[in-house]
């Protein structure tokens, strides 16, 4: 019973501040974009000749199909991330689609119309080497998965095996490829380096070996890519060393050596140090492959080759040429092949595989984005048209990871960012302001005028506001004229304008693959995006906003350290945030590896925030570094100091800037590594406010925060990680002074650990390891009743410690991450926002994370509103502030204040891309959505009208009165 | 017969004893099973079902976790489903869709590979309340993501208690005065008559049986029932 009525009064309490979202608010503010990484494989479904479908299979371990005409996704699964979820192959046949994941692990195969599993298969452990689809009298039954030491064959239709094999000598032999050509056989194509080749035959029905041979190839290194099964079964390899072709039949018993056939005679040359690559094509799996086959021998080098009664002549020689592909539709083959135009655009054209003779009027310009990377991936769709002749479109994929899907003669169908399905981080930047509202806001900047002027000031700003009101009222008026589709007026980067709450921003977003984007967080179009060549492939980025659109004449400006992960040397790009230009802003040479970054709120004559760069000698670098930001840090430098970690000694150090930009160590705290590990350091976020400096108790005392802004949170695991002895670890330290403010000790718990650090609480989520669940943990600190120092806050002056309060809370969920909302003055009350593994993103009200939850309940807590504890949080899905638009593998939140204090920008990213708003205190400040215009107005004429009647009457009546 | 009774007993509640101990001590943590060799991963079987709704027009969007990403599995055309190469421990079992509701299941697996489902309970972890294995997971409908927006009618506002409280009194006093003419002094005799008949008078008993009659007839209505009436009647015969 007492537990109905915590329930009761939990449900009550929350009526006043669920921040939930309305049915017809849907799409209103919010958008999703969904990714799906870079593409690994991608077939067409040339089943039927309607079909839209393509299925693709990406690094990110997403297998999904796009509907071909838009670009959308049709379905999309995603697994799970690392090696056992990789995506090893995949094939396709008719409907069904074969996904081998997790290094062979599994065997999926796929409807692909429902995008349900068919069946699933589980194979036994060793690496994958290769998959092929096997077909026995012009139809396909099985698919052969090759291991490192065994080949399995599975039914088609049930996924059942039919048989597995160990393959002879798999500890000296590489088998690396399957071939199988309708004939009842399948080959296993197998090689010791530098030494022979091997080939084993086996029978489909019962996986008998019908024949094994060895055949000498010295030269051989490698079987991938310089080898390939042309014609009725002919093996084809390549070497570069020896500059020549060998072929070798697979069936034939007298052939014992492979024939040379040196590329001089054909008038080849392959490029030194380039390994050249061979690519055939088998239309159908029951059907032995053709003849025709490419040759590529440079980076922009292909020919087209044909083997014809054991010999091979060149049908057409491309030269130069990027990218070559086949694509079959019915019975005839074709080859694409994209060369290179002019300096920004390709054409690709079409030519038939048995001639080499080019189909006329195919030709596609494929323009390439000057701020991207080059094609390096053609994937071609060919379809027969109504007069017998074939038709194509292409997918062409970049460097940059842009997935471009193109039509005759070069019209862009659609086009996928896929480097945003790996965001790492992210900015939002103010739009600038236009001319009018600058010409507002100059009016309060300048005081020195006299009183005339700045009368006459203002009516003319007045005036300007009118005429912006009445040409917005004509624009209105105009476009209601208008079918409402044609309005949608698109967002370029030309009209781009703060809009009256600045709850249009621009995100700045840095992805892995080294690609900027600009996106307008009101449409989520991308406005502009930069590739950054060269970025090695784990680099860390970390993205500094220097200078907002607040300082017109100069330009906003971000700054990106890019970091190399191996070395820690960095580099620095400096950009217009905006248009995304690059800056040509001289940027210091960064030769030492980069420790720790510092943006202070110094800033140069520019009105350009200083950002301080620490090397591993302890060096200080500054950028910019005028005389002028020189001559400000020396007068400052005593009062700058930073903190570093090094996570393998467990030990932080606190530094204090010196006069000539060396350092001094001022404080060391050294946490044991044997026991236990530093997992993160968290400060607070340096544009948070808070509103209040306590809170009201239910006597009507105050009980102060301790708000110290150089406050650092320290979380460690422990090094054992047995369940009766692991353990998560806070500590909270002053940066200044290294003086350990609290530590707290969460037994029987690991991590991973999630946490936030804000105003004066930590809230951290950590996996029980005894009871098995997930739990939260509040700390706050209080000053207590009175405040010591209360116009400044200062480290090195706080003689009593903080009070702590701490309180813990059970939640029914896993957690991928975990934020905290931000408004512009720190007014609205707080949330949570925590990604879930589900997708969903759960706005969970801070008053639940509170430490002084009464258990039981008093006057005074009632009078406090704080509710009664209970051990378990809730969540319900009126919560989630992203309905069904779930965000799958959510890596990251990010929180902005907008101009209304009410509101929150939000973004989640990770596989996809959700941007919202959050009314954590519901919209105080502004009309609601549901606003009834209609009904108070109506009310107001009613008024106006039953008083002018009843003043009628009431004459009326004393007229009478009077004649009486 | 007696005999083989009783040895299943026993051999029931030593399986529930064990099933309780090994619970209390539980598997290594992750990291640690997961160098296990495959021989002991196991596979989690299931079904989900979404009462009136056809497989195809939900699998694709859904999902099934196990301890949140750590294992993941995906749903066949008919609704079941499998997630493989789990080694032993206990876990919490989720279909995950966005839109449709599916309750957690918790399913622990033995080192031997003997499976167990039963419902999620943080609170008292131990408590065992058993689910059908492989697992039943039926939807309990589709997920409330939305508030109700507070609409305003005519029939919300005229139906208001509070309104119709203050309404009905002031017809009363504003209409009757000027419906019922209280200068004619028929009217008035009328209205003092009908006064006395709400009074309870001893001198016009037949008026007050008419009462009784009335409300009794009206009770027994309300009572439901022809046979309560006429048994109320005879009472009064």
């Amino acid at each position: 019973m007492a537990w109905l009525v915590v329930r009761l009064a939990i449900t009550v309490s929350l009526l006043y501040t669920a921040s939930a979202v309305f049915e017809d608010q849907v799409g209103k503010f919010d958008w999703r974009q969904q990714f799906i990484g870079k593409v690994r494989f991608a077939l067409f479904d040339t089943h039927s000749q309607a079909s839209k479908k393509l299925l693709v299979a990406t690094d990110k371990n997403v297998f999904a199909s796009l509907n071909s005409r838009t670009g959308d996704l049709f379905w999309r699964h995603v697994d799970k991330t690392g090696p056992e979820g990789h995506i090893d192959a995949l094939l396709m046949y008719g409907q069904d689609a074969v996904v081998v994941v997790g290094n062979g692990r599994l065997l999926r195969s796929w409807e692909t119309t429902v995008g349900g599993l068919k069946w699933e298969a589980v194979l036994d452990t060793g690496s994958f080497q290769a998959a092929a689809l096997v077909g026995v009298q012009d139809f396909v039954k099985y698919v052969a998965v090759l291991k490192k030491s065994a080949i399995s064959l599975h039914d088609l239709s049930s996924g059942s095996q039919i048989w597995v094999e160990n393959l002879p000598d798999s500890d000296t032999v590489q088998y690396q490829t399957i071939y199988s050509g309708g004939n009842g056989l399948v080959f296993v194509l197998g090689f010791v380096p530098n030494s022979h080749i091997v080939i084993v035959e086996y029978k489909i029905e019962d996986g008998e070996i019908m024949k094994k041979k060895s055949v000498e190839a010295a030269w051989m290194s490698s079987l991938e890519n310089s080898c390939a099964v042309i014609s009725s079964g002919i093996l084809l390899c390549v070497d570069q060393i020896t500059q020549s072709l060998y072929t070798l039949p697979l069936q034939s018993a007298e052939q014992t050596e492979m024939r040379q056939i040196h590329l001089q005679t054909l008038d080849l040359e392959v490029a030194s140090g380039f390994p050249p690559v061979l690519t055939s094509t088998q239309p159908n799996p029951a059907q032995p492959p053709l003849a025709e086959f490419f040759l590529q021998l440079s980076p922009d080098h292909h020919i087209l080759l044909q083997l014809k009664d054991g010999l091979i002549a060149p049908l057409r020689d491309f030269n130069p040429s990027y990218l070559a592909a086949f694509a079959t539709s019915g019975e005839k083959t074709v080859a694409a092949v994209m060369s290179p135009k002019n300096d920004t655009a390709c054409s690709i054209n079409l030519f038939s595989a048995d001639t080499g003779r080019r189909h006329l009027d195919t030709t596609i310009i494929y323009h390439m984005d000057p701020n991207g990377g080059k094609p390096n991936r053609l994937y071609v769709h060919a379809f027969l048209k109504k007069d017998d002749s074939v038709g194509y479109r292409v997918m062409v994929q970049t460097e940059d990871l842009t997935l471009t899907f193109l039509q005759q003669p070069g019209r862009v169908v659609w086009m996928r960012e896929e480097a945003l399905a790996d965001v790492v981080t992210m900015e939002m930047v103010d739009l600038p302001l236009t001319g009018t509202q600058a010409e507002l806001e100059g009016e309060f900047g300048k005081k020195a005028d006299g009183l005339l002027p700045m009368v006459l000031k203002r009516l003319s700003s007045q005036f300007i506001l009118l005429q912006a009101w009445m040409a917005h009222l004509w624009k209105l008026f105009y476009d209601a004229r208008k079918p409402r589709s044609s309005v949608k007026n698109e967002v370029t980067i030309d009209t781009l304008s703060r809009d009256e709450f600045n709850l249009q921003k621009m995100m700045v977003m840095v992805t892995a693959s080294g690609k900027l984007f600009g996106i307008d967080s009101k449409s989520g179009t991308i406005l502009w995006k930069q590739y950054l060549e060269n970025i090695q492939p784990n680099s860390i980025f970390k993205l500094i906003v220097q200078r907002t659109t607040a300082h017109f004449p100069h330009p906003p400006q971000c700054t990106l350290l890019i970091k190399d992960k191996d070395t820690g040397l960095g580099s620095l790009y400096v950009f217009n945030p905006i248009f995304g230009k690059k800056s040509h802003i001289s940027v210091p040479a960064l030769p030492r590896p980069v420790l720790q970054t510092l943006l202070l709120p110094v800033i140069d004559q520019d009105y350009a925030k200083v950002l301080l760069l620490i090397d591993d000698q302890y060096k200080v670098t500054a950028f910019p570094s005028t005389k002028n930001v020189l001559q400000q840090l020396q007068d400052t430098a005593s009062s700058i100091f930073f903190y570093l970690v090094d996570t393998s000694q467990g030990k932080l150090s606190g530094f204090r800037l010196r006069m000539d930009l060396s350092t001094e160590l001022i404080w060391e705290v050294v946490i044991p590594t044997e026991v236990q590990k530093i997992v993160a350091v968290k400060g607070k976020r340096a544009n948070e406010h808070v509103h209040s400096q306590g809170r009201v108790m239910g006597d009507r005392s105050v009980l102060y925060k301790y708000l110290n802004p150089n406050l650092l949170a320290v979380i460690t695991e422990s090094t054992d990680t047995h369940q009766e002895r692991s353990f998560v670890g806070i500590f909270l330290i002053d940066g200044v002074t290294g003086r350990i403010v609290h530590e707290a000790v969460q037994r029987k718990a690991r991590g991973p650990v999630h946490f936030v650090h804000s105003e004066n609480w930590v809230v951290y989520v950590y996996w029980n390891s005894k009871f098995r669940r997930n739990e939260f943990s509040v700390l706050e600190l209080f000053e207590g009743a009175e405040l010591y120092n209360s116009t400044v806050f200062s480290s090195l002056d706080r003689p009593h410690p903080p009070q702590v309060l701490q309180q813990s809370y059970i939640f029914p969920a896993p957690i991928s991450t975990l934020e905290a909302t931000l408004t512009e003055k720190g007014i609205t009350s707080r949330h949570l926002l925590v990604g879930l593994p589900s997708g969903n993103i759960l706005s969970l009200p801070k008053m639940f994370l509170d430490p002084r939850r009464p258990e039981v309940v008093s006057e005074q807590s009632r009078e406090e509103n704080l509710i009664p504890y209970a051990p378990e949080m809730p969540i319900r899905t009126e919560w989630f502030i992203n309905y069904n638009q779930t965000v799958s593998r959510v890596r990251g939140i990010y929180t902005a204040p907008s101009g209304l204090e009410s509101t929150c920008l939000v973004v989640a990213y990770g596989l996809d891309i959700y941007q919202t708003r959050v009314f954590p205190s519901k919209q105080f400040d502004v009309l609601k959505d549901d606003y009834d215009y209609v009904l108070i107005s109506s009310v107001l004429f009613g008024l106006f009208f039953a008083t002018m009647i009843s003043k009628r009457l009431a004459e009326v009546k004393l007229l009478n009165r009077a004649w009486r | 017969m007696q005999y083989f009774k009783r040895l299943l007993d026993v051999y029931i509640a030593l399986e529930a004893l064990f099933a309780l101990s090994w619970c209390f001590s539980d598997a290594e943590p992750g990291p640690v099973a997961g160098s296990q060799s495959n021989g002991d991963r196991f596979k989690i079987e299931g079904r989900a079902i979404v009462p009136g709704v056809k497989t195809q027009d939900w699998i694709s969007t859904a999902r099934i976790q196990v301890e949140g990403e750590e294992y993941v599995g995906f749903l066949k055309t008919d609704g079941s489903f499998a997630v493989n190469d789990v080694p032993s421990g206990s876990y919490v079992v989720e279909i995950v869709s966005p839109s449709f509701r599916f309750d957690p299941v918790r399913v622990d697996i033995t080192s031997k590979g003997k499976m167990r489902a039963r419902l999620v309970n943080y609170i008292k972890t131990s408590e065992v309340i058993r689910q059908p294995y492989p697992l039943q997971i039926r939807s309990s409908g589709p997920h409330t993501y939305f508030m109700k927006r507070e609409t305003w009618g005519w029939t919300d506002f005229l139906m208001n208690p509070m309104v119709m409280m203050m309404v009905l009194p002031l017809l009363i006093i504003v209409l009757l005065p000027k419906v019922v003419n209280t200068n004619d002094p028929e009217m008035r005799k009328e209205m003092e008559q009908s006064m006395n008949m709400l009074n309870p008078n001893p001198e016009l008993p037949d008026v007050s049986e008419f009462m009784t009659k009335l409300f009794s007839k009206g009770s027994s209505k309300s009572g439901g029932g022809n046979k309560g009436s006429r048994s109320v009647a005879l009472k009064r015969r």
